[in-house]
């Protein structure tokens, strides 16, 4: 008879299968991953709701695409791998899951209200509005631009262009294209754009205009992820984070490029 | 001489200005929650505070990185003790505002203009680019470094 740890609410159905728990556990970890979690989150996580649902021990294994964890009840041992989808970043969406862990590893919630509180995340979690994300992305790039003293007459341009390529990257994304393409592609629409409404605006800094309004591009959660990962000894998940990055950065510049060549 | 007479002290300012609403701007393209949109702001301010104010007493842009995303690692810190202990996102996203991707997007626009030019390798191009390149790398660094310090100094609290 498997004794569960204080607290925890044996499942109505019966004790999970060391194999559903393994499953669960796959799910937390590719949800975190594809929400901008770090590897120590990830872990954390895993080893959450493993401990929660009454495993003596869990060990994870990220990668960029996929994890691999390793669970240990009494004489039981379970090995499952899962592959991981495109990396993205949705902090409610990360905070909401890591909430739940939490609370699997208090004994609060069973394995099946655990199953069916993760799998509504996505349906549960609010997002702001289209149009908001984009203003609010076209007032970051503009603040940006300030921060790299580009002049005033540069800040409606850039808040244009950029909240066009935040709404173009939208789009793109919905319609499943490549993330390097789509990074070209809105890299070249903003930076036109915004060239061109600081040329008609009169602005001295056109150069750090361009550059201001595809800031947005810039992958700045998976370049802190990145940084953590390999400090925190996971030099795997960050090289290929680091790998992808570059490659993202690489498609930015040749869209800024190809503007500058041909607006300036 | 005055604070409000200190031309460092509007530096400061406008910079802890506009790297807030660039934080709090990343923070809505990464769904942070609304509740938390103003501590985005703060987090942002402060990162771009340290950072001025290191920079203006004569530091170089990494070692004044690395400051900025100690100081704001540290007041994260203290902020989880205090209020929960759930992973937070203030940290993370107020150094958002100070990831050089103008910096990175020069390094590789001059690596573009360097293959792309049939006249020879243009020395100063190469060396700004080298520059950025460098510049952009050892920033990254400091920021990740300056992040992770109160994790590594301090035992990690496990939940009950």
């Amino acid at each position: 008879m498997q004794t569960f740890p204080e607290g925890i609410h044996p499942d109505p159905s019966g004790i999970p299968s060391l194999s559903d728990i393994a499953r669960l556990a796959l799910m937390v970890g590719r949800s975190m991953l594809e929400w901008g979690a770090n590897a120590r989150s990830v872990h954390d996580a895993i080893s959450n709701v493993s401990l929660g649902l009454g495993c003596d021990s869990s060990e994870a294994f990220c990668q960029h695409a996929a994890i691999i964890v390793m669970l240990r009840r009494g004489e039981e041992g379970c090995a499952q791998m899962g592959k991981v989808g495109e990396h993205g970043v949705n902090l409610r969406r990360m905070q909401m899951l890591q909430e739940i862990t939490f609370q699997v590893r208090q004994g609060r919630i069973s394995y099946s209200e655990t199953l069916s509180e993760i799998e509504s995340i996505p349906k549960n979690a609010k997002s702001y509005p289209l149009w908001f994300v984009c203003a609010a992305t076209g007032m970051a790039c503009s603040a940006f631009g300030r921060l790299l003293n580009s002049d005033w007459n540069s800040l409606l341009p850039i808040m244009i262009g950029a909240a066009a390529g935040q709404w173009m990257r939208h789009v793109l994304v919905q319609r499943g294209y490549n993330v390097f393409l789509i990074a070209g592609v809105v890299s070249f629409s903003s930076s036109s754009l915004t060239v061109i409404g600081a040329k008609i605006a009169g602005s001295n800094t056109i150069q750090l205009a361009m550059v201001s309004a595809v800031l947005l591009l810039i992958p700045g959660v998976p370049v802190l992820n990145a940084q953590i990962d390999v400090i925190e000894g996971k030099p795997n998940l960050a090289v290929a984070r680091a790998l992808r990055i570059t490659f993202l950065l690489l498609f930015m510049a040749l869209g800024l490029s190809l503007a500058r060549s041909i607006f300036l | 001489m005055t604070a409000m007479g200190n031309p460092l002290f509007w530096k400061i300012t406008h910079q802890a200005f506009f790297g807030g609403i660039a934080a709090a701007g990343f923070g809505v393209l990464f769904n942070c929650p609304p509740r938390i949109l103003g501590l985005c702001f703060g987090s942002g301010a402060l990162a771009l505070a340290v950072r001025t104010f290191a920079q203006g007493h004569g530091m170089s842009l990494p070692a004044a990185s690395f400051f900025a995303a100690l100081a704001l690692a540290i007041v994260d810190s203290t902020w989880q003790m205090a209020q929960s202990p759930r992973g937070s996102v203030i940290a993370v996203v107020g150094c958002i505002a100070m990831v050089p991707g103008s910096l990175a997007a020069k390094a590789l626009m001059g690596f573009i203009a360097l293959v792309s030019t049939k006249q020879g390798i243009d020395e100063t191009l190469l060396s700004t680019t080298l520059v950025n390149l460098l510049m952009t790398t050892f920033t990254l660094i400091a920021i990740g470094v300056g992040l992770c310090v109160p994790v590594l100094l301090y035992p990690r609290r496990r939940e009950p």
